[in-house]
């Protein structure tokens, strides 16, 4: 790209079912980003990114990208948009900051994402019904599909024909959520093993409810700049954003979605930003992955179509524990989804911090990478898997 | 342009310092109101799943109606013959707008399956368990709620013959939908 572009620290909420409005979330995420960068206040920011889903119906707001700048005190006098991409909202919003920066438009960008999704438990149809709706609600939604009953058509038949078992979904989830117990932000922060996992009830079989990622209120945010402007601000840690891909392949309902299987659209992505990046062999160069494991099933699926597993192989690259934090690719480090909880909009941005922070080796040593990762990948899916956005990170610049 | 200066600064000689006292004095029994909400409002038409039907609503009315006369079908484009689901208003293949509606089988494949046993959204709330699941018609494929059976008594490759639901409320509308149940 013309011009590279750094995340130079960040900060976030606390996670969980948050007593606090979304209006509060975006302020304490905002503050804890510019305490976490030296150098760099409120008013030198002439970007700014906001990744929210639906404000519209858990907060009865719109246009909030404008009430973010003016709860934080930014004259934004470059870029401002509200990104919405379903589940990959975070990430959205962080590619628009880097092409804003790359095209040599702005220097400094803030990415935020937020979203408040609890209210009063009397109301979980009406939060149900939030979810319902980012798949085609008119055909789709309406036959109360949602998170668990989508994702668990894809369990089901990467079960029937990959063989995929039952105990290596359950690996995924002990993995992610014993990982997030070490997180101190996380949602879900208790040891859970296999056997956890599989006494768990069967909220939409073959998915268990531990298999599942939560419903959470959070907010994450990074800075961004571009190298020029990282060298003057002499931060210690960057995370360079070397490549960047979606893949849609025209897709939205049931009935176009590529595959009910697997998802080759995130194959496609990540092919985009490895290239760009120049990465030939991505178990053997990436050290740390985020990736969009909003239930067990997604992640194994992830392994086969990131190019970490070979296709139907990804419940073994489990068991064998080659996504651990010592394997071969560190997956999840700070819990994934399943462990932190997802609150939509802020996901994508947690996920690029966390990549910071291990580069940076600002995370408690039970989750800390070993051996100094210098290359990271996030990846979201959003809607009905429709969606894969893929961007890969690099503490130098290229 | 500078945003105004919100910084609060006291000053002994600022008469404005006044207004921003917190002691009460004269300000301290404002007149009181009431705003009343409603306990209960009826079903938002954003919040209900199911379209308005119509031609006054909506331009694939006749997919509706062909349901509701107890017929599946869809568009398909009469340049190019892609067949579509859901229905179109333009082919997403060409880009025509010349479409027509063709029949679909009513007896498929269910591929993939689930039973929703969580809290389900407003409008079927109520409904838990069901099943939902995904349908092989043949030239389209398409999710459905499967009436009739549970999630233990399903195999995939099972078959499933259209089921056709009458929606009763909120409008006066005689709104329909599709379901499958076992053959």
């Amino acid at each position: 790209m013309p011009h590279n572009a750094a995340i130079v620290g960040g900060g976030l909420t606390e996670w969980g079912e948050r007593d606090a409005t979304w209006k509060d979330l975006a302020q304490e995420a905002g503050k804890a980003t510019f305490d976490d960068v030296d150098g760099l206040e409120p008013e030198d920011v002439e970007g700014l990114f906001v990744g929210a889903v639906q404000p519209e119906r858990f907060a009865f707001q719109s246009h909030v990208a404008p009430m973010v700048a003016e709860l934080l005190g930014i004259d934004v006098n470059g870029m401002l948009a509200r990104t919405e991409l379903a589940c990959a909202s975070g990430q959205a919003a962080l590619r628009y900051a880097w092409l804003a920066i790359a095209a040599g438009q702005l220097d400094v960008a803030l990415v935020l994402g937020v979203e408040k999704m609890n209210i009063d438990r009397e109301h979980m149809p009406e939060i149900q019904s939030n979810m319902t709706n980012v798949l085609d609600r008119e055909f789709d939604g309406v036959n109360g599909l949602n998170g668990p009953s989508y994702f668990a058509q894809y369990a089901q038949r990467h079960m029937d024909e990959h063989g995929t078992t039952q105990e290596q979904l359950a690996m995924v989830s002990a993995k992610n959520k014993s990982l997030a117990a070490e997180t101190d932000f996380a949602h879900y922060r208790e040891h859970v093993d296999v056997d956890d996992v599989l006494d768990s009830y069967p909220i939409a079989p073959p998915l268990r409810l531990l298999d599942c990622s939560g419903i959470t209120d959070g907010a994450a945010g990074v800075l961004v700049v571009s190298e020029e402007k990282a060298a003057e601000l002499g931060v210690e840690t960057t995370a360079y954003i070397t490549g960047s891909g979606q893949s849609c392949m025209a897709s939205n309902s049931v009935n176009n979605i590529p595959s009910m299987t697997t998802w080759p659209q995130a194959r496609e992505a990540s092919q985009q930003a490895y290239e760009q990046a120049g990465i030939e062999d991505p178990l053997e160069e990436i050290d740390v992955a985020e990736v969009h494991d909003c239930f067990s099933i997604s992640e194994i699926i992830e392994y086969e179509q990131l190019g970490f597993a070979e296709e139907g192989e990804g419940g073994q690259f489990i068991e064998d524990g080659r996504s651990e934090l010592d394997g071969d690719v560190a997956v999840n480090p700070r819990g994934g989804l399943l462990g932190c909880g997802h609150p939509l909009g802020a996901t994508g941005v947690c996920q690029a911090l966390e990549v910071y922070r291990q580069f940076a080796g600002d995370v408690s040593s039970a989750r800390q990478v070993p051996d100094d990762p210098e290359t990271g990948l996030i990846h979201n899916l959003s809607g009905s898997a429709s969606v894969h956005s893929v961007m890969t990170l690099a503490r130098d610049p290229q | 342009m500078t945003r105004p200066d919100h910084t609060g600064s006291k000053d002994a000689d600022d008469p404005t310092d006044d207004l921003l006292r917190t002691d009460g004095g004269e300000h301290s029994d404002p007149p009181r109101g009431t705003i009343t909400l409603p306990d209960e409002v009826e079903l938002p038409r954003l919040l209900d799943f199911y379209d308005l039907q119509d031609p006054e609503h909506t331009r694939i009315h006749e997919f509706y109606d062909n349901l509701r006369a107890g017929s599946l079908t869809t568009t398909q484009c009469t340049d190019c013959d892609a067949i579509h689901f859901p229905p179109r208003v333009v082919c997403p293949e060409c880009l025509s707008d010349d479409l027509t509606y063709t029949d679909l089988p009513h007896e498929g494949t269910l591929t993939s399956f689930t039973e929703v046993r969580g809290t389900a959204a407003i409008g079927m709330s109520d409904d838990p368990p069901f099943v939902v699941g995904v349908v092989d018609l043949g030239p389209v494929r398409l999710s459905a709620r499967v009436d009739d059976a549970t999630y233990d008594e399903l195999e995939r490759g099972d078959a499933v013959q259209l089921k056709v639901m009458d929606i009763d409320g909120p409008t006066e509308q005689d709104r329909v939908f599709y379901r499958f149940e076992p053959v």
